[in-house]
């Protein structure tokens, strides 16, 4: 129940990644097709509580996908994903969902619902919180997502930044183990993903456990705790951000990494 | 219809030749403006029945189309395959014939007898119920089949992603389609049911073809009487029709406001 932003001496005591011999979540040998195009080809990753996994990769990589197999928005028909122990298959999905938040690149706000409505919903009608208690509540996550003042308003009347972050608490105020995030930035106007970014950060740094798809090479580089390529439906290098940026092992890696680079650059100008 | 009524219509009919048509009915009541005049309260009699009748085919029309339209885009098997044959045979039969078929040839026995339906200021009218019931049939299901396509199209207008978001946060499919999609989707259908509300409304009129005692029956009991007054009639029964549609519209117009959502399209 309780928030984690209080947690930035945990997060210096962070272990290294894969080092936890019980991670928090687990994917094993992830299959998953489409008719005849298999876009996951059998994918292995582990994440410790508190790790910050960000994946990158081409369009059509699969990334999405993965993501989506964790929370069983899509159902896979090889491998395993187990959290904290447990496979995702034998749980409830609705259970599982309770515990792993997702962050949507459409952002998906309920549209007829105010900033507010937006976070209690879910606290309300799936936690089973009594009114007063879910907008207090809601409204502690909207103030951490520096929201407090936009609550009564309605997604069509905040900006692209706004609306993220409230997608951001509304899956934060559900106290999730994990969160994933669908590439929550980019169908933002650039000049507006920073303040998106700054609240990844801020939750990161307070040791909230995230999956993140990105292209914020930025993000990645300060936040994550490990950097995934992923191509073609499999993990093309995985390691440390620092040396999957310095002194990446496959070619590959490091002309995608090249050419995100100099995009960003290009962007900050 | 009735000596009564053959009495009077024998007494105005002779002056009305007389007169001119606009200026009769201020200057000598006993033309054939005068005659409505007179026989308002029969006829708004009968626009009461006209209102009941909407209303309880719109009603029936919703209890059932509302589901059959959920059942539409988010049903499977069987059971949507029987509401889509439903709808197609209803919405591919005229009125007039569903009216007939439920009136002469209903496979269910329709209740006997009639109620007096009071309204204040106005005189009692009876109601046959076998009539009334199967009008409320008729027009009830065919509506249901027009309704039920007016849901459908809201719900899939709803934006997928909206669903999705529903069931990430762990709601059960029900309760993402009862708290996410069908607030938003009810909204959006006001402006398709305006258009059945009023299709419903004009359409009472084809229980006539039943002897039902609604307004146009009711018309034409007097113009039967009063041969020379029809246009008159049909003119006044125009009306009534007309500032009921626009009541119902400017009514359906508030709720389209009152429940927009700020910043939005609907």
């Amino acid at each position: 129940m309780t928030d984690r932003d209080a947690g930035t001496a945990e997060a210096s005591a962070r272990p290294g990644p894969g080092t936890d011999p019980d991670p928090l979540l687990r994917i094993e040998g992830l299959r998953k097709s489409y008719g005849d195009e298999e876009v996951l080809r059998g994918v292995d990753m582990a994440l410790d509580r508190q790790d910050v996994e960000v994946i990158i990769g081409p369009s059509g990589s699969g990334k999405s996908t993965l993501l989506r197999c964790v929370n069983r928005l899509t159902e896979f028909r090889g491998g395993d994903v187990f959290l904290d122990g447990e496979s995702v298959l034998a749980m409830d999905e609705n259970d599982l969902r309770r515990r792993v938040g997702m962050v949507f690149q459409d952002i998906n706000l309920f549209a007829h619902l105010t900033a507010r409505e937006n976070v209690t919903l879910g606290l309300r009608r799936v936690l089973g919180m009594d009114r007063e208690a879910a907008d207090d509540r809601a409204m502690a996550h909207l103030k951490r997502v520096g929201l407090a003042p936009q609550s009564e308003s309605y997604p069509a009347e905040l900006s692209g930044g706004q609306k993220q972050r409230v997608g951001i608490a509304r899956a934060l105020a559900m106290d999730p183990d994990l969160l994933l995030f669908d590439e929550p930035t980019s169908a933002l106007d650039p000049e507006l993903v920073g303040e998106v970014l700054g609240v990844m950060s801020d939750l990161a740094d307070g040791g909230m456990t995230m999956l993140v798809v990105t292209h914020e090479m930025g993000f990645a580089r300060r936040a994550a705790t490990t950097l995934t390529f992923l191509d073609e439906g499999r993990i093309v290098e995985r390691g440390p951000p620092d040396r999957l940026f310095e002194a990446p092992e496959r070619d590959r890696t490091a002309e995608f990494l090249r050419r995100l680079t100099d995009l960003s650059e290009d962007r900050d100008r | 219809m009735t000596a009564l009524g053959a009495a009077l219509g024998a007494a105005l009919g002779g002056i009305e030749t007389a007169v001119g048509v606009g200026a009769g009915a201020i200057q000598a009541p006993p033309t054939d403006w005068g005659f409505i005049v007179e026989n308002a309260d029969y006829l708004l009699a009968g626009a009461v029945v006209t209102v009941l009748l909407t209303a309880t085919s719109l009603l029936l029309g919703f209890l059932a189309g509302f589901p059959a339209g959920t059942v539409e885009v988010y049903g499977g098997g069987w059971l949507r395959r029987v509401v889509r044959t439903a709808g197609v045979l209803l919405r591919g039969t005229p009125i007039l014939v569903i009216l007939v078929f439920a009136f002469f040839a209903a496979p269910v026995p329709l209740p006997s007898g009639s109620v007096t339906v009071p309204f204040p200021g106005l005189p009692p009218v009876d109601v046959g119920l076998s009539a009334f019931t199967a009008a409320a049939l008729g027009l009830g299901l065919r509506s249901a089949a027009y309704q039920s396509q007016i849901f459908r199209g809201a719900l899939q207008s709803v934006d997928a992603g909206q669903m999705e978001a529903a069931r990430a946060v762990g709601l059960s499919k029900l309760g993402a389609i009862r708290h996410v999609v069908l607030p938003q989707a009810l909204r959006r259908s006001i402006p398709g049911f305006q258009n059945e509300f009023t299709i419903v409304l004009k359409d009472t009129s084809i229980a006539f073809a039943i002897g039902l005692a609604e307004i146009l029956t009711r018309s034409y009991d007097l113009f039967v009487q009063q041969t020379t007054a029809t246009l008159e009639v049909v003119l006044f029964i125009s009306l009534v029709y007309f500032l009921l549609t626009v009541f119902t519209n400017r009514t359906l117009d508030y709720l389209d406001r009152r429940y927009a959502i700020p910043g939005g399209k609907g």
